[in-house]
């Protein structure tokens, strides 16, 4: 299972009069290849919930299982590392930096990478094109309109190649037929094998995922169940990220020994 | 993480705050300049007196012999002619030393042709009333004269031990003296006349002073007339009470003097007066502490602006964390480790800091030229070492008082960060 949470809860001051519970005992397994859109009405618990499965949040009790590892037991660097590989994160609001350039702000994940220069604008390039804008590459997000400014937000998200996409209303700022492009683009992600979570209060567009939970309260008060439309390809995503784990884990063993290597001459 | 992208994105958000970057290096810079101003003028000051020592004759030692004791004719008691037995100990002495001579003004008019010293007179600036130029001066000495004061041959040749042991009637002239004496004529086996006997010139000295020598200093180094102190029989004078020692070293000194002292002592009965051995350079350490002293008083006073200019960028730099915990929830969101957060923020504390000890170099630069002109009259360029200093001084501010900022960034959590507007 990919993503698996127990019984989670995120409660907000907890035992006072003011105590909020944003996620109420919530279990949910997401399988690989997955398009699942979340729903519910505002204040529901949607985007508590996406930023629990997206590690940006600790349940206050229960456990959430990624991959296989519980994510309790995870330093913040191993956290980080998997916003940064693993999930790719799209906002409402964008949320792009202002300071840096179309180009520089799809490089940044990459860059938190540590990939090199070259290869780095290499593959923004390659994220801006699959989203249609690379000619705004080297524009501030200031000069973009909203639709733009999200496609420059989706290329950032998929520039270090997630097997997740985790999408909190994305759509919501923009007009329809906006809307609707950027949905498309989720949906072709989808079929490239990447799992999508699509956060939304919106019934049309939840009904383009193949599968809806709904939230009310904190609860899940309906669960369509899985769907995996496309299992080759997801199969494919994951022996990709794998072997590029193992590439990374080759790597970091080739390095290592190297450095034993040199200590062991430095010894002699 | 990549550290130049770092530097870049630092360099990105500095600009992109353009005038508060400015501000903030206003900030810090006044500090820095002041600080530098006061580094470089001490440092210009200290090497200024250590040339002056070092002009005067470095690693001299001064050996006095007072009396207060005198008989019925008035003559002292403890008069006798202490120059053969310092002379001897000197030499016991070794490496330790250099040269030993007297100290010892010989009087009497010199005369060549028609020029008489007896018709100069002693010019005075007339506002600072320095000494422009005077009379030359005539001294005693001994082979050894030239090495204590460092004088060098031009040509010619120096007083030898035989001109002493001899009583021959030789001179060596300053290059002043010998201009005032013989204009265009060589001097080289010319007789000078003193008080009617005659001198003849075998010598002269290299030009000592150069052209930032004050006139008095010139004076003493080239208007001067060195006779063989053996020579005192014919002119006269008081027994020689005053020897110059130079040692070899500034090490040396104070084994020099803390031998001869004592040894001098055993000729020089008790009560009848006492042996003075003194160096000079102990006041150029004197002064150094003093300068050290008013170096650290004025230094305090521009550490409490630095301080207040740190104070200022951490400040700022708060600012800056609280006006950018979105950015920071963001950067988190896609993989920035805490890590990478602090980097961030201290590499932009850094490089704000940086920059101010740029601007803070070139004004301190300013600073010590016009201090050091306004004060000493002199030209003080800051040394490199010190505007280095200054600069990673300057980085080393920014990455103190931006790291409580950096760390305070790095810990917020990522959702709350991301919540923020
Ligand atoms: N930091 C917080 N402190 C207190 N309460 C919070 C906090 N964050 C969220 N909540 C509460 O938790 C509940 C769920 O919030 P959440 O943001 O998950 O809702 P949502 O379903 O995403 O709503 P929307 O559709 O408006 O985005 C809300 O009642 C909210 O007020
Ligand atoms: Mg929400």
């Amino acid at each position: 299972m990919l993503i698996e949470t127990r019984n989670i809860f995120k409660i907000y001051d907890e035992g006072l009069e003011s105590e909020v519970r944003a996620l109420d005992d919530v279990s949910l397994t997401i399988d690989r290849g997955e398009f699942v859109a979340i729903i519910g009405q505002s204040g529901s618990g949607k985007s508590t919930l996406m930023n629990m499965l997206g590690c940006l949040d600790i349940p206050t009790r229960g456990d959430y299982i990624l991959h296989g590892t519980n994510v309790k037991d995870l330093s913040d660097n191993e956290l980080s590392r998997i916003r940064n590989k693993e999930i790719g994160f799209i906002f409402q609001q964008y949320n792009l930096i202002a300071s840096l350039t179309v180009q520089e702000n799809v490089e940044l994940p990459l860059i938190y990478q540590g990939i090199d220069a070259e290869k780095r604008s290499r593959m923004a390039m390659e994220a801006l094109e699959k989203m249609s804008i690379a000619e705004k590459a080297k524009s501030y997000p200031k000069q973009l309109s909203g639709g733009q400014q999200q496609r420059v937000a989706i290329a950032r998200a998929i520039s270090a190649k997630p097997s997740i996409i985790m999408a909190d209303e994305p759509t919501g700022a923009l007009d329809s037929k906006t809307g609707h492009d950027i949905l498309g683009f989720l949906r072709q992600f989808h079929e490239e094998g990447t799992t999508v979570i699509l956060i939304t209060h919106d019934n049309g567009i939840a009904a383009s995922a193949d599968r809806r939970v709904r939230i009310s309260d904190g609860k899940i008060v309906e669960d369509t169940g899985p769907v995996i439309k496309y299992p080759k390809a997801a199969e494919k995503k994951a022996a990709e990220a794998e072997a590029n784990s193992h590439e990374e884990a080759a790597k970091a063993a080739q390095e290592a020994m190297k450095a034993a290597a040199k200590m062991e001459e430095e010894l002699l | 993480m990549n550290v130049l992208s770092t530097f870049k994105m630092a360099w990105r958000s500095i600009k992109g705050k353009r005038g508060r970057s400015v501000l903030t290096v206003l900030s810090i810079f006044i500090g820095i300049a002041a600080v530098m101003t006061i580094v470089s003028v001490m440092e210009g000051m200290k090497e200024y007196t250590r040339q002056q020592y070092a002009a005067m004759g470095s690693n001299k030692i001064d050996v006095s012999i007072y009396s207060w004791s005198y008989d019925e004719n008035g003559n002292p008691t403890n008069q006798k002619d202490y120059f053969p037995i310092l002379e001897e100990y000197c030499k016991s002495l070794g490496d330790m030393v250099v040269g030993v001579t007297p100290n010892a003004r010989a009087n009497g008019t010199v005369v060549y042709g028609t020029v008489n010293s007896a018709n100069m007179e002693s010019k005075y600036d007339e506002e600072t009333y320095e000494l422009i130029s005077s009379p030359p001066q005539m001294y005693y000495g001994s082979s050894q004269y030239s090495k204590v004061n460092e004088h060098e041959i031009a040509r010619g040749r120096d007083i030898s031990y035989l001109d002493i042991e001899k009583y021959n009637q030789v001179a060596v002239l300053g290059s002043k003296a010998a201009e005032i004496f013989f204009g265009n004529v060589d001097p080289l086996g010319k007789n000078l006349q003193i008080n009617g006997n005659n001198f003849q010139v075998i010598g002269i000295y290299k030009q000592k002073s150069t052209e930032g020598t004050k006139g008095y200093q010139q004076n003493q180094m080239d208007n001067v007339i060195i006779l063989p102190y053996s020579a005192r029989r014919l002119l006269g004078g008081e027994q020689m009470t005053a020897f110059q020692i130079k040692a070899s070293s500034s090490e040396n000194i104070k084994e020099v003097i803390s031998r001869v002292g004592p040894y001098m002592k055993n000729f020089v009965p008790e009560g009848s007066g006492m042996v003075d051995v003194y160096s000079q350079s102990s006041w150029q350490e004197y002064e150094n502490q003093y300068l050290t002293t008013i170096g650290l008083v004025l230094g305090g006073i521009a550490a409490i602006s630095l301080i207040v200019g740190g104070i200022g960028i951490m400040n700022i730099m708060l600012v800056s964390v609280t006006e950018r915990t979105k950015e920071i929830g963001i950067r988190r969101a896609i993989g920035a480790r805490r890590s990478s957060i602090v980097a961030q923020f201290l590499i932009e504390a850094g490089m704000l800091c940086g920059m101010g000890g740029l601007v803070g170099i070139v004004v301190g630069t300013i600073g010590s030229l016009i201090l050091g002109k306004l004060m000493y009259q002199l030209t003080i360029w800051p040394s490199i070492p010190v505007a280095l200093g200054t600069l990673l001084f300057s980085i080393a501010l920014g990455l103190l008082f931006g790291s409580y900022p950096a760390s305070k960034a790095s810990k917020l959590q990522p959702v709350e960060a991301l919540r923020a507007e």
